[in-house]
């Protein structure tokens, strides 16, 4: 298998939720960078209000 | 038979250093945490930054700026290739997340062979489209009449076959009458 597929089937699997079992196994304490954390990154991201520089600016002057 | 010098002592290779490339060292980090981290910290790092968003600028698949990013660390030994393929996942989903933030549309370029093939029919039959107008122009053409043929000199010429007395005339056999042999 070359490198390419490797990666595309690993991304593949962890945006189906699965993490790989041994792995998880072999960690001592939980994984902090699991498919729900970036489940929750996203909800950050995405309710975070990306504010125009122009309208800052004008804000500023008044 | 002259013997072959091109090639290798036996043992030569317990003599040579395999040391001479970073993957052949033991690599910097090799837990999964850390190596997201990591790699989080790099794609954040302005110059990285820019080189991923202009690749998918150019819609390039998240799937390949990933494995790009990945074969840099792997080249320079900071992670061991079977950990870069267990992070590729979190990465792509990242890379997605940042990418999306700015407006950038993305894809990832993971192939999904059981995805439903979409097709011009599937999709007019999804939106309820029904072509009603088709249908009866093409029994109308079966029922039509057929033309008539031309008939101008410069008309093609009529699939209708002559008879074959007209056809021999058009030949040049035409039946000649027998003159008697003794004039006088």
């Amino acid at each position: 298998m070359k490198f390419e597929k490797a990666v595309q089937k690993s991304i593949k699997e962890f945006l189906a939720g699965r993490m790989p079992e041994k792995m998880m196994e072999m960690s001592e304490g939980e994984l902090q960078y699991t498919p729900e954390y970036f489940d929750e990154m996203q909800e950050n991201y995405s309710s975070t209000e990306v504010v125009n520089p122009e309208e800052m600016e004008t804000a500023d002057d008044a | 038979m002259t013997p072959n010098f091109k090639r290798p002592i036996a043992g030569a290779h317990y003599t040579s250093d395999t040391r001479n490339y970073p993957w052949h060292r033991p690599p910097d980090i090799t837990d999964y945490d850390g190596a997201v981290e990591y790699m989080i910290n790099l794609i954040n790092d302005t110059e990285k930054t820019e080189m991923v968003f202009a690749m998918l600028k150019i819609e390039a698949h998240i799937a390949t700026v990933v494995s790009t990013l990945l074969l840099q660390v792997i080249a320079k030994g900071k992670i061991p290739i079977d950990l870069a393929i267990l992070i590729a996942g979190p990465l792509a989903r990242y890379v997605e997340i940042i990418s999306e933030d700015v407006g950038i549309t993305t894809e990832m370029g993971v192939d999904n062979k059981n995805r439903m093939v979409i097709t011009p029919t599937l999709l007019r039959s999804a939106l309820g489209i029904v072509e009603e107008d088709e249908a009866p122009e093409q029994e109308d053409l079966m029922m039509a009449p057929p033309a008539e043929a031309p008939m101008g000199l410069m008309a093609p010429p009529n699939p209708d076959v002559a008879p074959p007395d007209e056809q021999a005339a058009m030949l040049g056999d035409v039946p000649v009458e027998e003159e008697p042999e003794d004039v006088v």
